[in-house]
């Protein structure tokens, strides 16, 4: 039995074919596929909007200009998972200490479901992870966002940050218990 | 001795409880330091999934798309990877300056050892005509070998040859000009003075 996971990759290297061919409604379809993942990981790491849509862009343009260096051996969205980290984790890098990633002010949280207060509760916690997410060592942040956020498995993970499955498991502990200092702290 | 999970066991137990033995489980019932570990890190770990992305406006993923197509537009696909001639040229740059190094120093050695080897006042059997043989050329610029040398240095980058890793050690440089005859200096200097107003300096 197909299952849609492995339908999607074959669709997904079909189109990549049809792009190397020179279909730019290929690649067109292969952004609007994936465009949200690579948002929300770009804004993982961002922590705000504008910021997140132009890292996303970028990483659709590297894949872009890389696809023919696209090599088969993972699944094109685990590739293009790769660019988005490294793309991430150089920002992080060339910006580091230069914003603390919190809730944005523009963040618009549906408060109608719910009390004010409660409302206004669960934006503090989530300003609370996000800051703590953000003050763990790259690796860590990483595998926290693809695991958590992104569900991956390990070895996708693993995969994706050109680690080993148990370096990952390592890491993903690592950075529970980091997260659970912070977050007392906090 | 207390047997507790390892951080592998532990991560299973947090993440996905059915995937740790019966053994462990049993283990993580009874030991209250590893079962007060698991909660914890679970109950850090539910906070963490608690957090969502807000969801930007329904409009912004055609905007994205369009955007991503637009700035695509100017690029070539695989403009680093389709072409093989630029995979292959620096390597081939490379390993053409390594060589083309390697040859220039033995040139330069062979040349020096022949033009600069210590000469011994040759004796002439008695009965013998003695012919004199035209002196090693010592002007550098009438020198074939040197030459081309020469010529084939002038198609050398230097960050070729830098990329090449031949590079000379700190002092190096200084011992080598120490070892040079008067005649070599005068043309290393002219050479320089030939580079340095060719660069405006």
């Amino acid at each position: 039995m197909v299952t849609a996971a492995a339908a999607q990759t074959d669709d997904d290297r079909t189109l990549v074919d049809a792009a190397l061919s020179g279909s730019r409604e290929a690649f067109d379809e292969l952004v609007r596929r994936h465009q949200r993942h690579v948002y929300q990981l770009c804004y993982r790491f961002t922590g705000n909007h504008e910021d997140a849509s132009d890292l996303a862009q970028d990483v659709f343009i590297r894949a872009y200009r890389g696809l023919a260096g696209f090599k088969r051996q993972s699944s094109f969205s685990t590739w293009l998972y790769r660019i988005g980290v490294n793309v991430c984790l150089n920002r992080v890098a060339s910006h580091a200490g230069s914003r603390t990633v919190g809730l944005e002010s523009g963040d618009r949280v549906d408060a109608r479901a719910e009390r004010a207060d409660v409302a206004l509760l669960r934006q503090e916690q989530a300003a609370e992870v996000r800051a703590a997410v953000a003050r763990l060592p790259p690796k860590q942040r990483a595998a926290v966002i693809l695991r958590v956020y992104h569900e991956l498995p390990h070895d996708e993970i693993a995969e994706i940050l050109g680690s080993s499955v148990g370096a990952v498991k390592a890491n993903f502990f690592h950075a529970l218990g980091n997260l659970k200092k912070l977050l007392q702290k906090s | 001795m207390i047997n507790h999970l390892t951080r592998t066991e532990l991560l299973d137990a947090i993440e996905a409880p059915s995937q740790i033995s019966t053994g462990r489980t049993r283990h993580l019932e009874e030991c209250n330091a590893c079962r007060l570990q698991v909660d914890s890190l679970r109950g850090v770990l539910a906070r963490a999934r608690a957090d969502r992305v807000p969801e930007p406006s329904p409009l912004f993923w055609d905007h994205f798309s369009a955007r991503v197509s637009e700035a695509v537009r100017d690029q070539s696909i695989g403009a680093d990877q389709t072409a093989w001639w630029p995979r292959v040229r620096r390597p081939l740059a490379t390993w053409a300056a390594a060589s083309l190094a390697s040859v220039l120093v033995l040139v330069t050695v062979l040349w020096r050892a022949t033009v600069h080897a210590p000469s011994f006042p040759r004796v002439a059997p008695p009965d013998a005509v003695v012919t004199l043989e035209a002196p090693p050329a010592d002007n550098l610029d009438a020198d074939e070998r040197w030459a081309v040398v020469r010529a084939a240095a002038e198609n050398v980058a230097w960050e070729d040859v830098h990329d090449a890793g031949i590079t000379a050690a700190p002092g190096e440089t200084e011992g080598v000009a120490l070892e040079l005859t008067a005649d070599e200096r005068s043309e290393l200097a002219r050479l320089i003075n030939q580079e340095l107003k060719r660069n405006g300096v």
